[in-house]
């Protein structure tokens, strides 16, 4: 097991001390669930880490504020916060279904959404809805805070752009316009503790004359970086949806994954059912019937 | 590395000597002789070492002892501390396990799910126990424990 001394700063301050002290060789701990699976498995990553920060308990970095019109999320908060939070189930439903599908009751009680950002798994669950809202990291630093978009973050597997004397603050996204249809499904091998094995978030806003005016659809698992799928929401702009249409429009996302990831072990699995899944997504987000 | 870590254990105050990288399961088994947490799997995936802190049920196979400073940590010897509790009785009664290496783990996520939620319906607690695995029983048993408990509660209080 990899040795290292364990610190729980008691401000963002010390926490960013200590992060420009270590140079890199700090690892920040919030929960946790990933980590310590890394670390049991003595993952070489981190090898060269001497300390773990625990900001987990940070109360500045639990607030879930709700604005006007924007909604921000304190990085330490749990899947468990997130997903009782009265504002976010009433503001942004599908994003809590899918930090409902995280993990197990244990998982979630402890793990937080900055460190699912942090981690940076192609198979996150919050990750696609998050990317289809469009949603702002807040980083911060003894330099000031910066903010990035989750899309520019997160530019590999596993792989981001923060700095070692950074941390992330929050993340941030604008709440769901009334007019706007929204889903998130998610195909898993069990129910439970299944890492997410395919799951498609879709949003689609329709004008008065039901014709799509924005359309967003991220698969997950489907590709390295968790994007939108730009393509194939083009097809669906100005168009009225339908059936026929979003079966068209998941063909077009199964395209761009394979185009993206070439073709591999899994694919002749994830081609089929990630068209199915988009299509299932667009149905469920504009109400249009599953059977036709 | 070594730390004096001071806790509350089953309702005992409990001081420590431990390491950073200690995990919460091996100093409660080890250490502090709280042996019904059960290593399973060790990366959070089977529930055998589930534990509530400070009322919300944990891994505590990926939980560093250290994290718990100040807390109040509940496991199976403290639920049961006046004898076995209305969830244990009906896990007894439906026989809702065979080799009862799960059992500890189960009935703290059950622990947890009914003081939320004292009357859950099927899919509840199929959900909240999700993240426990039971590899003799198929879970039926487990299920048929709840829906007893679930539905005393609904009628006594």
């Amino acid at each position: 097991m990899i040795r290292f001394d364990y610190i729980k700063p008691a401000s963002l301050e010390e926490c960013q001390e200590l992060l420009n002290h270590y140079q890199g060789k700090a690892r920040l701990f919030a929960g946790g669930t990933d980590l310590m699976v890394e670390f049991r498995a003595d993952d070489k990553k981190l090898k060269d880490v001497e300390v773990v920060l625990d900001i987990s308990n940070l109360s500045e970095l639990k607030i879930i504020k709700l604005d006007e019109e924007v909604i921000s999320i304190g990085s330490c908060a749990t899947f468990t916060e997130i997903i009782g939070n009265q504002g976010l189930i009433k503001y942004a439903p599908f994003f809590v279904e899918a930090c409902r599908t995280v993990g197990s009751p244990q998982i979630r009680n402890t793990g937080t959404i900055g460190g699912s950002i942090g981690t940076a798994s192609p198979a996150s669950d919050p990750g696609p809805p998050l990317v289809a809202m469009n949603s702002i990291l807040t980083l911060l630093s003894s330099a000031g805070e910066r903010e990035v978009l989750l899309s520019d973050f997160i530019v590999g597997a596993y792989k981001t752009i923060i700095k070692s004397n950074e941390l992330i603050k929050s993340i941030k996204f604008k709440t769901l316009k009334p007019e706007a249809g929204f889903s998130f499904v998610k195909l898993g091998r069990r129910k439970a503790l299944a890492i997410a094995r395919m799951n498609v978030a879709a949003y689609v806003e329709t004008g008065e004359d039901g014709t799509a005016k924005d359309v967003r659809i991220v698969p997950g698992s489907a590709t390295p970086i968790t994007i939108r799928i730009t393509e194939a929401e083009n097809m669906l702009l100005g168009k009225t949806p339908s059936y026929e249409l979003h079966e068209a429009v998941g063909k077009k996302v199964s395209e761009k994954m394979i185009e993206i990831t070439g073709t591999r072990w899994s694919t002749p699995y994830k081609e089929p059912v990630i068209a199915s899944l988009v299509k299932r997504a667009l149905n469920q987000a504009t109400g249009v019937k599953e059977n036709g | 590395m070594n730390h004096i870590l001071k806790f509350n254990l089953n309702g005992d105050a409990v001081e420590v000597a431990v390491k950073s990288n200690e995990k919460l399961l091996d100093v409660l088994r080890d250490k502090l002789g709280a042996v019904s947490a059960k290593f399973g799997c060790g990366v959070a995936e089977c529930g055998a070492c589930t534990v509530l802190i400070d009322g919300l049920s944990v891994r505590s196979c990926i939980t560093f002892a250290v994290e718990v400073e100040g807390k109040s940590i509940v496991t199976l010897e403290g639920l049961q501390a006046d004898g076995p509790t209305q969830i244990q009785k009906a896990f007894i009664k439906h026989n809702a396990f065979q080799c009862g290496f799960c059992a500890p783990g189960f009935i703290m996520a059950a622990t947890e799910l009914i003081e939320k939620n004292p009357s859950p319906d099927e899919e509840e607690m199929r959900h909240a126990l999700a993240g426990n695995l039971c590899r003799c029983t198929g879970y039926q048993n487990i299920v048929d424990a709840m829906n007893e408990v679930a539905e005393d509660n609904k009628g006594g209080k």
